[in-house]
Formats: C-alpha cells, sequence, structure tokens
C-alpha cells in the first residue's frame, strides 16, 4: 500500500507582504487598531507631549527639548513645592512650564534674589543664576499656587511667573 | 447579508445628512468660531503684501468690531491701555498694518459660549503670534464678547487674560 501526499501545500507569502502586513493581517490591523487607541488614549489623559520653548526654565531646561506632561500626577495628592509643572492658557496648546514655590494658603516674597516663604528663607539648590529680584510679599489663596522660572537672572518684570489656580496646572513634567 | 449592507448604508446616509444639516446650518458656537478664524486669517499676512493690501485689510478689520467696542490691553510689555470705540480701534488697527513687517496669528484652544439670547457670545482662546522673521512667538490668552448685530457676529469687547496673577 502506497501513501502519497498530492495535497497541495499552502503557497508561502512573499517576504515583502510578511514584512509589511505580517504573516496574519488580521491580527496585523488588531495589533494597529489596538497601538492607536492607545497612543490615543495616552495622549488624551495621561502624557501629553511638549516642547520647551523659551529661556525662563534656563539652565534645568532649554529651547528644544522633548518632554511630557503627567496629566495624572496630581491624582492623589495635591502639587508640591519644587515640583516643575505646566500650566495651561485657554487650552493645552500651549502652556507655561513653571516651578512651583508657594502653596496654598502661603506667602512668597523675593528679597535680594533670595526666596522667602512665610518669611523663611527657601533652599533653592536648582537656581544657578545670580539674582536681584526684590518683590512682594504675595498672598497665596486656599486655591492657589505660586509659580516661577528657574531662571531669575532676568529682570523681574520680564518674567512671567505669579500665582496659578489650581485647575490650571495640566500636570507635573516627566523628565 | 443584506439586512447589514442596508443598515450600513443607512447610518452613511443618516451621518451624511447630517454633516450637510451642520454645513449649511451651522451652531451659533461654530459660527461664532468661524468668525474668529477669520479674524486671525486677515490678521496674518506676509511681508511682500502691497501698500494697498494693507489698507484693504486694516478696513476689513474695523468691521469684526461693534461701534462701541472696547479693547482693554493689559500686559506686562505694553503696560495697560484701552481703546474706546471704532474710531480708536481703526487708528490702532491702521498703524499695526502700516508698521509690522509680517504678521501669522491663531487662535487657539478657542470656546464659544453663547448667552441665553442666542444674540451674545464669549470666546476664550490663545493667541499665538509671530512678527517678522521671529523664531520665537508670543502667546497671550484672550477673551471676547461679541453680539450678533444686523446679522453679523462683532466683537464688543476684547481683553487680555492674566494667566498668572
Amino acid at each position: 500500500m502506497s501513501v502519497s501526499n498530492d495535497m497541495e501545500q499552502p503557497s508561502k507569502p512573499h517576504w515583502f507582504r510578511v514584512v509589511l502586513i505580517g504573516r496574519r493581517p488580521e491580527f496585523t490591523a488588531l495589533r494597529i487598531v489596538v497601538l492607536v487607541v492607545v497612543c490615543v488614549v495616552l495622549r488624551e489623559y495621561v502624557l501629553l507631549p511638549i516642547r520647551v520653548q523659551g529661556i525662563s526654565m534656563l539652565p534645568t531646561y532649554h529651547t528644544g527639548q522633548i518632554n511630557c506632561v503627567n496629566r495624572l500626577a496630581y491624582l492623589r495628592h495635591e502639587p508640591q513645592r519644587g515640583d516643575v509643572v505646566s500650566v495651561r492658557l485657554a487650552g493645552d496648546s500651549i502652556m507655561l512650564m513653571k516651578r512651583i514655590i508657594g502653596l496654598p494658603g502661603e506667602s512668597v516674597a523675593f528679597h535680594k534674589g533670595k526666596t522667602y516663604i512665610n518669611g523663611e528663607l527657601l533652599d533653592e539648590p536648582y537656581l544657578k543664576n545670580s539674582c536681584d529680584w526684590e518683590a512682594g510679599p504675595f498672598e497665596c489663596a486656599t486655591n492657589e499656587y505660586y509659580v516661577v522660572g528657574d531662571n531669575r537672572s532676568m529682570p523681574f518684570v520680564l518674567h512671567t511667573k505669579g500665582r496659578a489656580e489650581r485647575e490650571r496646572i495640566v500636570g507635573k513634567v516627566l523628565l | 447579508m443584506k439586512i447589514v449592507i442596508r443598515l450600513f448604508l443607512l447610518v452613511a446616509v443618516v451621518a451624511l445628512g447630517w454633516w450637510l444639516w451642520t454645513v449649511c446650518f451651522p451652531s451659533p458656537e461654530k459660527a461664532v468660531l468661524k468668525r474668529m478664524q477669520s479674524l486671525a486669517e486677515l490678521l496674518t499676512f506676509k511681508s511682500d503684501i502691497t501698500p494697498i493690501g494693507r489698507a484693504s485689510r486694516a478696513s476689513d478689520f474695523i468691521s469684526y468690531f461693534s461701534v462701541d467696542t472696547e479693547i482693554v490691553v493689559n500686559v506686562p510689555e505694553l503696560g495697560a491701555h484701552t481703546f474706546s470705540g471704532r474710531d480708536e480701534v481703526r487708528e490702532a488697527g491702521n498703524g499695526g498694518f502700516a508698521t509690522v513687517p509680517s504678521l501669522a496669528v491663531s487662535f487657539l484652544d478657542a470656546t464659544a459660549k453663547i448667552g441665553p439670547d442666542k444674540q451674545t457670545a464669549d470666546v476664550s482662546c490663545t493667541l499665538k503670534a509671530t512678527v517678522g522673521n521671529d523664531k520665537d512667538f508670543g502667546v497671550q490668552e484672550l477673551r471676547f464678547k461679541l453680539k450678533k448685530i444686523e446679522g453679523t457676529w462683532q466683537i464688543t469687547r476684547a481683553e487680555t487674560v492674566k494667566t498668572l496673577k
């Protein structure tokens, strides 16, 4: 008795097709859909990609640097002093990148370039440039944080800083 | 299978009809935002624009504002200033169009809230402006009040918003 195997073998897909859409196109399509959904959800609700522009956060952040804002950073706790956060304007297309130095209910003042919170000197190791700011005190309301850039070598009036309402803080800068 | 195809076609027709309806009869919010978009386009011009083109834009610019309009500017770079009425706005507009070499303006994150009478609207947005060949751009949060006057949305008040107090 002889057994012959004359059933046709499935033809092997062309290598280019394998590279382009994989061996099983239906799974490739599913993977693409899942990837797109994950990216959209991440972009909308978790990590917001940003490109730094301007000199107010020098030397910590430079123009052109790519970073991300963690929108979920303040789900479990409120913003902390020293956090670098993004503050939205009308929306989150363009935001301000600043460091929180004053918490709700606190008083912030600048004297001979040093920062004072409720009259006590604040240690700011991230500052590298000399500063001669003389201003304040500024009182933060119960829903406000005092935010300022790291580049205090700029004249006080030209530096964008001040009290940001909690609802304007989009999230914490990731890196 | 036929039912699925028919259902699909029905959904497609309904979607197309809805889209056509919104195009032909836009909601007041869309109409207001479209008006703001056209203002941004009017304020955007290149350096090769002719003096007549500049004058024409300045003339069109004033048509976006009501007769009793008020523009309140309060920014650290320029200080505080209020333009009251169309004449003052026209003067400022003419000066701006005549002196600025080129300008690119966009209103980002614009949202419109229509009043209960459907005749007034509040718009908030972020202005992004690039002057000349500058690599840097200026940003400023703005708030507008508009009123429907003779069928056209006109700006009755524009003011700068302090993002940080």
